[in-house]
């Protein structure tokens, strides 16, 4: 009986050390197979190479021209520049939103309360594409021509939630008696809100805007469906790529945007650990 | 300062915190949901767009009531969402599996190595999706990682068609839905009473009596909470059949896609798009009915 329990144990064991090795595998293939120097083979390694990390940043066009896929290196950076125009706004938009929710439903007791809560709730149940297709019907019934405006409003129909729902956690665990012990002081509503509840409440929203960001950065069916034909964000053109024919450049491109959301999130978990 | 003036200005507070994400959620999130149902009961228009003209056959054409006059029922349609369902369950039980012993494990570790452990299970889910789906692009294509392991171990002698099947969809969507399922999952097995466990055995019970009557019930909740977390994205997916299933494997997602960006049949894709919607209502109408019987058996169960 000891040794079978034994052999469980050291069985689950392995079986972690294979689970881990299925999440990062790929993940190291991708970083490793960015420096391949084979050009049509991507799997088959022949040689190390900064190539494709050159050919991205526009410094070297001299590898063998049908190996070339970015048409030009500013397809890619004007992708990236939509990108992070699109999450600047949704970011905002969606913190303010989404915080005087949280808020107004923290405070407040009121009729519809719930039906407030089933409302914040349904965006993130809703199947992605269902949401893209209802807005593209929407805006363009509505005669606006599809384009940035469209996607930043159509993101911030989802992200407001996500907000809402990391705000509404953190003003769950706080402390009520400070808001009575400040209100006894003789402190009005505005000097409480300010002093007392803002304060705490703040790393939820910063947790919630950094959540926006990620997942605006990333977005994909919602926004591809209310893109139009001219504006790509970096999901839309990589996914193109895809669609194209997979060429090397898109290992390095992949590289980058792996390092880029790790170090945000490694360093968006750091501060959570820390402020317990 | 008056009782009713302090009242009206507590409604002033409400109505500035609560007004403006009100109005925004009318007409970007509500309004378009009401306008796609309208528009799956209008006829579609020669040139895209819709007629308003009240038009079931968008729904005839799916389930096999449509005027013959007008639209013609194909079971395909049918064929098509039963397969959805079918991926859409297989990824489920699959993640499941990939997750539930893994939770076990980590949950006995020694805080420490708990905390890294998550750390690295949600680490990638902050990274670009169509990053991590790509990355199986390469690994499964017929010249890609996993053909030459299996070649060069002599376990195919020529590689073997690995990607644009069924197969591949759903490790894409396990790979991708993993911290969806992983979290629910760990929460139940961190919460599980070991004494219960070892009170089964002092009683006789043999390990699969065990699991099966003790540890799974109890951690239920968090296997149906990830499974219906991992169901929802899965049956109407697009990205992960376009990228791995190829053409060769259509999805929901996929057919919808094409009415909308392909054929231009909106109506017929809105009405696509609310067969997914009723199926996702009908799976989070059944939790509902679970989590209150639950409440009901909680006292039992304890």
């Amino acid at each position: 009986m000891g040794s079978l329990r034994n052999v469980g144990v050291v069985g689950l064991f392995g079986y972690t050390i294979l689970f881990f090795t299925f999440i990062y595998l790929p993940i190291v293939l991708i970083v490793a197979y960015s420096f391949n120097a084979d050009p049509i083979n991507m799997m088959n390694w022949s040689g190390f190479t900064f190539d494709w990390y050159r050919q991205i940043f526009g410094l070297k066009n001299t590898v063998s021209e049908n190996a070339l896929y970015i048409e030009s290196t500013e397809q890619l950076l004007n992708a990236l520049r939509n990108s992070l125009t699109v999450a600047a706004f949704t970011t905002t938009i969606a913190t303010v939103l989404g915080t005087a929710t949280a808020l107004a439903l923290y405070r407040f007791n009121f009729l519809g309360k719930k039906f407030y809560r089933v409302l914040l709730f349904a965006p993130m149940l809703m199947p992605d594409i269902v949401l893209g297709i209802a807005l593209l019907i929407f805006f363009v019934g509505a005669g606006v021509s599809l384009g940035l405006k469209t996607i930043i409003a159509g993101q911030c129909s989802f992200l407001v939630s996500y907000v809402f729902i990391v705000v509404s956690a953190r003003l769950a665990g706080m402390d009520r008696s400070l808001e009575n012990a400040s209100a006894d002081l003789g402190a009005d509503e505005w000097t409480t809100f300010r002093r007392i509840i803002l304060p705490q409440a703040m790393p939820g929203v910063i947790g919630g805007a950094l959540l926006a960001f990620i997942i605006s950065m990333d977005d994909l069916v919602i926004t591809y469906f209310i893109s139009g034909v001219d504006t790509q964000t970096l999901p839309i053109f990589i996914f193109g790529m895809l669609r194209r024919g997979i060429k090397p450049e898109i290992n390095a491109i992949a590289t980058l945007m792996l390092l880029f959301s790790f170090a945000v999130a490694s360093l968006g978990l750091y501060f959570r650990s820390r402020r317990g | 300062m008056s009782t009713s003036s302090l009242h009206r200005r507590r409604l002033a507070h409400l109505g500035i915190l609560l007004g403006p994400a009100s109005g925004f959620l009318a007409i970007f999130f509500l309004c378009p949901l009401v306008i796609m149902l309208v528009y799956s009961f209008l006829e579609p228009g020669l040139y895209g767009g819709a007629e308003w003209v009240f038009y079931p056959d968008n729904y005839g054409r799916i389930l096999g009531f449509a005027n013959p006059d007008f639209e013609v029922y194909d079971p395909v349609y049918i064929a098509i969402f039963l397969r959805s369902l079918r991926i859409a369950l297989v990824t489920v039980a699959a993640t499941l599996l990939v997750c539930y012993p893994a939770a076990f494990q980590i949950s006995r570790l020694p805080s420490r190595w708990k905390n890294f452990a998550l750390f690295l299970i949600t680490l990638p889910f902050f990274a670009s999706l169509i990053v991590r789906l790509f990355i199986w692009v390469l690994i499964l294509k017929k010249t890609g990682f996993a053909n030459m392991v299996l070649t060069s171990l002599h376990i195919v002698s020529t590689p073997v068609e690995l990607i644009y099947t069924e197969g591949a969809i759903v490790i894409g969507m396990v790979y991708v839905f993993i911290p969806f399922m992983f979290l629910p999952v760990y929460a139940s097995v961190e919460k599980l009473d070991w004494s219960l466990v070892r009170a089964s055995q002092d009683l006789g019970a043999n390990g699969f009596q065990t699991f099966w009557r003790v540890i799974f019930p109890l951690t239920l909740p968090g296997v149906i909470g990830g499974s219906i977390i991992v169901f929802i994205p899965a049956l109407g997916n697009f990205i992960v059949p376009a990228v791995l299933g190829g053409a060769k494997v259509m999805m929901l997602g996929n057919l919808i896609e094409q009415q909308f960006l392909g054929a231009r049949n909106w109506p017929f894709g809105a009405a696509l798009a609310m067969l997914v919607m009723a199926a996702v209502l009908a799976i989070l109408f059944f939790y509902i009915r679970f989590e209150a019987r639950r409440g009901d058996d909680a006292p039992v169960l304890r």
